[in-house]
């Protein structure tokens, strides 16, 4: 694949290869990077467990493989990883899903003393990937990790991904697929969860694809498709777009459509025959300016941390005024995206009885983000909170 | 040399046989297996593999590490198609190999060794991609209802390919089962094919599918006591190390001398270049 790229193309799209061995690419101030590592040892399987508080996880866990996409002059960082996919799967917990054979087994003698595990052993997840921005300067004294960063916030747009502009052949700079995790639900199914990328002279655009098939049952498609524009100015342009599918074979049968499981193997071949159940169209928005923990004294990091809190607190209700600090010695614009997955609106007994979500569910399933922008400007009087 | 060594020969370089070689070889490996018993007696020393899964080359490299059969005895426990592009090589090569040496290899019936799963699992479009009917399959097919269900290496080892059942508790129970039919949904039979260990189960567990048992700990115990055996060797389920033990939980190679001493053997996958089986990196495509 690396000796596949060439290398005028490279060098005429301004971009280069990752050195060390690494696979990626530089271009226009990203860094696209990629991993393909081996499933966990039995070892560390154990750590995830007791990380995630969960006895099952996936056969295969790719826990050490990744992608990730840095622009260096924003902070952005967007990144794709089976640990926090598993954390959605946790979180959504949706109930199991019965096998064909299940039916019959309703009628079958019990063991004295039969304890039914009731996990989503099909690991369907949320996850759209992670992200963060950093706000804190490279020069950082010490800075931990996570408190030099918040998470990246999208908000919802009516614009689309531009398949057009992506339909066209243009050449192919970088292209990778990663593995997150993939069970074969002990051979009565498949899934799995993998990212693939392709960078363009002109963009970078990436697939996100959680894809499940429990033979003879269902299918279900949850689809995030990113792509990034490259520009002239120094923030990145990226339009996410999330669709989710799901069909019984039932449905798929009546419809006229195969019902057996062979005839499922693609999930690209047969995307369209599955319904959508949710779709909505994001935009990444990147602050102006960023304010730099290190580069304030130490007594303003701390209340820049307390207003980190404050925000975080907010971000769970109503968005109260909030104060101006004095001590601040320039004009800056705090900007901080405080995106949490909301977990409104489930609607797991449509789920249970069979039913899908009904109509595109953009404001159920949404990710609530909030934005607060604040000017803090020299010497304004003290304002308290209210 | 023989025309069943002269096809061996032919197996082992990955070239599959005519589809009327195919049908003389399954009808006389059918002579030989219909005469095993469920349980199948094995001595010590024997090699124990797991699932293959079509994996031809992979399982070449097993021959390399394990030794030749007949010089090594080998007791494969079941899973050899689906999944893997060769499929055909590899079952007839152990089919050909058992029909040569019928003491020196013993086969054993996984779940995939079955007529509705090689339909979704691969092996059933590999026969017709590969014979342009689906003949083969339907010999290959009829020649799993004889597979034999389970092992038992010098009266202590018990060999299954998924696990135990709750509608046994004695050897003798497994003996009595007809096996001479397609993998059932549900019954003694499924299980031993189905069923897996699970750690936080002591008794029986339900598997969330609604379908398929989970037997933990005291299960083990009290069926190795009752048959009077050391432990069970199964194989169906996936690890990193290519082995683990959990309540008699062993996978991939373990080879057994003749005072059943274990020596697991690990082993790399074949490298890339020595098969001829498609990359499994995918090329650059435009997805949308």
């Amino acid at each position: 694949m690396e000796g596949e790229v060439d290398e005028k193309e490279l060098k005429a799209a301004g971009a280069e290869k990752l050195p060390d061995g690494r696979r990626g690419v530089r271009i226009h101030g990203w860094e696209i990077d990629s991993s393909n590592r081996s499933i966990l040892t039995s070892l560390q399987l154990q750590q995830w467990e007791q990380k995630l508080q969960t006895s099952h996880l996936p056969e295969m866990i790719f826990g050490d493989s990744s992608l990730i996409l840095k622009h260096s002059d924003s902070g952005t960082k967007i990144h794709f990883n089976a640990f926090d996919a598993l954390v959605g799967w946790k979180q959504e917990a949706l109930p199991p899903v019965e096998v064909p054979a299940a039916a019959k087994w309703k009628f079958r003698s019990k063991p004295f003393q039969q304890v039914i595990l009731d996990y989503d052993y099909t690991f369907t997840t949320p996850y759209s990937g992670s992200g963060t921005v950093e706000i804190n300067s490279e020069h950082g004294r010490g800075a931990i990790s996570g408190e030099g960063s918040c998470n990246l916030h999208w908000e919802d747009c009516e614009e689309q991904i531009d398949v057009v502009a992506l339909a066209s052949k243009e050449p192919i700079l970088f292209y990778d697929e990663v593995i997150l995790y993939e069970d074969e639900l002990a051979d009565n199914g498949v899934s799995i969860l993998t990212v693939k990328v392709r960078v363009m002279p002109s963009c970078w655009f990436l697939l996100l694809r959680y894809w499940l098939r429990v033979d003879g049952v269902l299918m279900r498609l949850r689809d995030t498709r990113m792509h990034c524009v490259f520009g002239c100015s120094t923030k990145p342009v990226i339009t996410r777009e999330s669709c989710w599918r799901e069909a019984t074979f039932q449905a798929l049968s009546s419809k006229g459509y195969p019902a057996d499981s062979a005839a499922y193997n693609d999930p690209s071949a047969i995307s369209q025959r599955l319904p959508i159940v949710l779709h909505n169209t994001q935009k990444l928005i990147v602050p102006n300016k960023i304010i730099k923990l290190s580069c304030v004294p130490y007594k303003q990091q701390r209340l820049t941390k307390r207003l980190l809190a404050i925000l975080t607190r907010a971000a769970e209700g109503t968005v109260r005024q909030l104060a101006t600090r004095p001590h601040v010695d320039s004009e800056v614009e705090v900007y901080l995206g405080l995106a949490k997955e909301s977990r409104r609106g489930r609607t797991r007994g449509a789920e249970r009885s069979g039913g899908l979500r009904r109509g595109m569910g953009g404001e159920e399933r949404r990710e609530e983000a909030l934005a607060v922008e604040m000017n803090v400007l020299e010497n304004e009087p003290r304002q308290a909170i209210s | 040399m023989s025309d069943l060594d002269r096809q061996i020969e032919q197996l082992k370089n990955c070239e599959p046989l005519k589809e009327s070689e195919v049908k003389a070889l399954c009808l006389k490996a059918m002579e030989i297996l219909v005469e095993e018993s469920n349980v199948q007696r094995v001595d010590a020393p024997v090699t124990i593999c797991g699932d293959i899964h079509g994996q031809f080359y992979d399982m070449k490299e097993l021959f390399k590490v394990g030794g030749d059969c007949p010089k090594t005895n080998y007791l494969f426990l079941g899973d050899f198609v689906d999944r893997g592009y060769y499929s055909v090589e590899t079952f007839l090569l152990l089919l050909a190999l058992k029909v040569r040496y019928p003491d020196r290899i013993t086969l054993i019936r996984g779940n995939h060794e079955s007529r509705q799963i090689t339909q979704v699992y691969g092996f059933y479009d590999e026969c017709l991609r590969k014979y342009g009917s689906v003949n083969v399959w339907r010999y290959c097919t009829d020649i799993f209802d004889y597979l034999s269900l389970s092992a038992l290496i010098e009266n202590k080892i018990f060999s299954v390919h998924g696990g135990l059942s709750p509608a046994i508790s004695t050897l003798d129970q497994i003996r009595t089962i007809d096996r001479k039919q397609e993998v059932p949904h549900d019954g003694a039979m499924c299980d031993l094919l189905w069923s897996d260990p699970e750690d936080i189960v002591d008794g029986w567990g339900l598997s969330p599918r609604g379908a398929g048992f989970l037997f933990g700990g005291s299960v083990v115990n009290s069926f190795n006591h009752s048959n009077s055996i050391d432990y069970i060797c199964r194989a169906h389920q996936l690890v990193m190390e290519g082995y683990k033990w959990i309540c008699g939980n062993v996978a991939a190679i373990l080879e057994l001398d003749e005072n059943l001493n274990k020596q697991f053997r690990v082993f790399e996958a074949a490298p890339q270049e020595s098969r001829g089986a498609p990359s499994k990196k995918p090329a650059p495509d435009y997805f949308l």
